[in-house]
């Protein structure tokens, strides 16, 4: 670790109504990773905010390289070598991998651009990455993971002192996650100073030097990595301890009648003759690598994309005895007793211009009307229920979404599915994105929807998570399922090695 | 401010609205003080303005069904138009009973909005390419129809067919404005305590997340559209009831007018928030600044440029307004 190269001291910011940054301070080394932790709304991204002058602080001092600084925007802050690669790629998919990286700061050639030089400059600065991206390539053509390494080649263009990651990971595989980390590491070494948001426990042990955490929008302290454990950490971000041990066993009766029965699913490249059945009560993992077709799977059968081929049999109440149904809209899917919470709660699970009242009623909204008239009252009622049952932190049901925070958004989401009394759950990817203590009560919530009768199918990209949940697991690998396993014989290692069988 | 805003009526309505008709009586003012003659005439502009607002309100409430869904519809001037000429050729050349041609108007709107609704809703046509189509398309029909010829309708003091007029003024009393007002009353419901209306702006605001929950969004977003049309025939209808006489060719700038009325009320371009009370308001002001500008003595050209200002200005002012939530 080398000099101290940025201090953040005493960073008050205030919003209408909230007390974002109290009194924060922050310090950065060149030549270290430095973990910033907090659970979601903790201040984190307000921090990040005011550095790079998006928003500007109240009061408090940044002393960047032994001067006091302050920026208006992120080009100031960026000129100045403090550079963010954020959560959200900003590419252009049609241009090429170079005009993305020189975007806006184009080399000119008299009024022409000098596509030459740019692609020269982008070689050089993948060769210091140790990367091997054409520059020439179309930015839509790679995979995510590469896309990220081109916004890091972007970052370090600027001649950057101090990148801050924000949540990198979270779209990553974990072939992925490894290759960023030796390119940060790589970084580390060249003394620049490396400031890392992540909600991934493991990656921090894994990557960073020191760990900054913060509390509603307060500083709790700063901890040497190596020195604490994963508890300490979790500690002070929630003030209270959480266990994630892993399930032993499953918690299905052996005995539990098949609700689901999917044959020979077949939905473009990504669904490949995918066959599998799921019991009542049962919370069922799907694991694999990102882009294995777990998402596409889900989807397919919920009717949100067309599928080719393949029978799809739902338990039939009424006479106890699996029906093979239709599906080809969500609308059939719904009417089947599926209900669906997408990965990407803002853009497919919620509309956030509306209230958490017109959002939970939102796909059952025929049992809450009399004649063409919608009855608020009732809708009211149930909204307000199921507020109180799942916990959601609400100032009350007329509350738009979008003032909620993700784990809260994500339980409107669920009541949606509980309100329509949905019997199948696919939940994918359910705590991404949300944090710590309200990931906790998802689980908790997820297990008691099972314990009354629900029957859940969890896609995750976190092994913890997998290991922790489910009572069975199905993994795929590039469109095709590679395996299956009940959770007591299941292992990081044993499903890892199914995960990336078809690869070579 | 705090504690006007904190009135639960202003509450209610809106402080936005509440502004808005603060806006429409001191535009009134200023007409009176600054325009000769204005105050004087009393209430001879006070009707003029009205009369426009008959027909123009029933294209803002439609209009704001599709600005809803966000999308738009460009169409319904000259659909209007389109509605009001063949109905009028109906009854003139063809000799149809006047209440058989008010049918066929509203049921040529009617068709306008289904052909808009399912082009956009089911073949995913942009709604702004299939509406400019629509739009040349109902003055071509409209021209042919008619063989390019004006379509008078009856007067008041026709002896079999005066009753026509009555629509919009019986004996001097204003049914158009009662009739106005049931019909923006029957939209606000429709719009707020309906499933249309729920999905219509559920789907305005994120259609994907909609229709991940098992609604049929391509009927509703249909739906928005139909009405929108349904409406451009009823005001063809309180059109020609009123001024008796259409010129095929025309109506683009009725298209501007009436979502000026809809964006000024605080109907959001992008769709997801819709008011129908703003809209209503919306529609008297744009009314009555037409009917201003002609009293001051300027002509249809500066209308056509202060309309258009209007809409740039109300959509800025909803994009900040966002921007700013944000």
């Amino acid at each position: 670790m080398g000099d101290v190269i940025l201090t953040m001291k005493g960073i008050d910011k205030s919003f209408p109504g909230v007390h974002a940054l109290d009194h924060v301070d922050f310090e950065v080394r060149s030549g270290e990773v430095h973990a910033l932790m907090g659970e979601n709304g903790a201040g984190k991204s307000t921090l990040m905010k005011v550095l790079t002058g998006i928003y500007k602080k109240d009061s408090g001092t940044i002393t960047y390289q032994g001067k006091e600084v302050e920026f208006h925007n992120t080009r100031e802050a960026q000129d100045a070598g403090i550079v963010i690669v954020h959560q959200e790629l900003n590419m252009v998919g049609d241009l090429t991998v170079a005009q993305n990286i020189f975007i806006g700061r184009e080399p000119t050639k008299g009024i022409r651009i000098d596509d030459k030089k740019m692609i020269e400059d982008s070689k050089a600065l993948f060769k210091r990455l140790k990367i091997d991206i054409d520059p020439r390539a179309r930015m839509k053509d790679l995979t995510v993971g590469k896309q990220q390494m081109c916004e890091i080649a972007k970052a370090i263009s600027h001649d950057a002192k101090v990148i801050i990651f924000d949540e990198p990971s979270a779209a990553l595989t974990e072939k992925e996650i490894e290759d960023l980390f030796v390119i940060i590491r790589d970084l580390r070494a060249q003394n620049l100073g490396i400031v890392y948001i992540s909600h991934r426990m493991d990656e921090i042990k894994v990557i960073t030097d020191r760990v900054t955490v913060m509390r509603d929008g307060g500083y709790v302290g700063t901890l040497i990595t190596k020195d604490c454990t994963k508890e300490d950490i979790i500690n002070m971000m929630v003030g209270r301890v959480i266990y994630e041990e892993p399930k032993t066993h499953s918690m299905c009766p052996p005995d539990a009648p098949v609700v689901l029965k999917v044959e020979h699913l077949n939905a473009g490249r990504m669904v490949q003759d995918v066959s599998f059945e799921l019991h009542k009560g049962e919370i069922l993992g799907f694991s694999g690598l990102m882009g294995a077709g777990r998402t596409e799977t889900a989807r397919a059968i919920f009717g949100a994309d067309p599928k080719q081929s393949g029978k799809i049999s739902v338990l039939d109440k009424a006479s106890g005895q699996l029906k093979e149904v239709t599906i080809n809209s969500p609308e059939d899917a719904v009417k089947a007793g599926i209900g669906y919470l997408s990965e990407d709660r803002r853009r497919y699970g919620i509309v956030v211009g509306k209230s958490i009242i017109e959002n939970s009623t939102l796909a059952c909204l025929e049992e809450y009307t009399h004649g063409i008239f919608i009855d608020k009252k009732k809708e009211k009622q149930v909204t307000e229920k199921f507020i109180d049952e799942l916990a959601t932190k609400t100032p009350s049901a007329d509350q738009l979404v979008m003032n909620l925070s993700g784990g809260n958004q994500q339980k409107v989401v669920i009541a949606k599915w509980l309100v329509k009394n949905s019997d199948i759950l696919i939940f994918d990817e359910p705590t991404r994105g949300i944090d710590v203590g309200a990931k906790n009560e998802i689980y908790k919530l997820m297990n008691k929807l099972a314990a009354q009768g629900k029957s859940i199918i969890m896609i995750s990209s976190e092994m913890t998570e997998i290991l922790r949940m489910s009572d069975r697991i199905v993994i795929m690998c590039e469109g095709k399922k590679t395996g299956e396993m009940d959770i007591a014989e299941a292992t990081q290692e044993s499903i890892m090695d199914k995960a990336t069988r078809n690869i070579s | 401010m705090e504690k006007i805003k904190q009135n639960p009526v202003v509450r209610k309505i809106g402080f936005n609205r509440v502004i808005l008709i603060g806006v429409l009586i001191l535009m009134y003012l200023v007409f009176c003080v600054a325009i000769k003659g204005f105050a004087a005439a009393g209430m001879n502009h006070f009707m003029n303005t009205l009369n426009y607002v008959y027909f123009l309100g029933f294209l803002s409430l439609g209009v704001t069904f599709s600005i809803a869904t966000g999308g738009i519809d460009f169409s319904i001037g000259p659909v209007m138009f389109c509605c009001a000429l063949i109905g009028g050729y109906c009854f003139n050349s063809y000799k149809m009973p006047l209440g058989t041609s008010i049918v066929i108007i509203i049921l040529v709107g009617l068709i306008f909005g289904i052909f808009n609704g399912y082009m956009i809703a089911y073949q995913s046509i942009p709604p702004f390419i299939i509406s400019m189509a629509s739009m040349n398309i109902a003055k071509g029909v409209g021209a042919v129809f008619t063989h390019v010829n004006s379509q008078s309708f009856p007067l008041s003091s026709d002896p079999v067919n005066g009753w026509f007029s009555n629509i919009v003024s019986y004996k001097g009393f204003p049914t158009g404005f009662v009739l106005f007002l049931l019909a923006a009353i029957i939209c606000g419901i429709i719009m707020y305590n309906t499933r249309a209306g729920r999905y219509i702006l559920c789907l305005g605001s994120n259609e994907e997340a909609v229709r991940l929950s098992g609604v049929n969004t391509r009927k509703y977003k249909m739906i928005a559209y139909v009405i929108c049309g349904l409406m451009a025939g009823i005001a063809a209808v309180f059109f020609v009831a009123t001024y008796t006489t259409v010129q095929p060719g025309y109506g683009d700038q009725y298209n501007n007018e009436a979502i000026a009325g809809c964006v000024m009320g605080g109907t959001s371009m992008t769709g997801g928030i819709a008011s129908i009370l703003g809209t209503v308001i919306g529609v008297f002001i744009i009314s009555l600044l037409q009917e201003g500008i002609l009293a001051a003595g300027f002509g249809k050209d500066i209308q056509l440029v202060v309309t258009g200002i209007i809409v740039i200005v109300a959509v800025y002012a909803d994009v900040t307004a966002r921007r700013r939530k944000n």
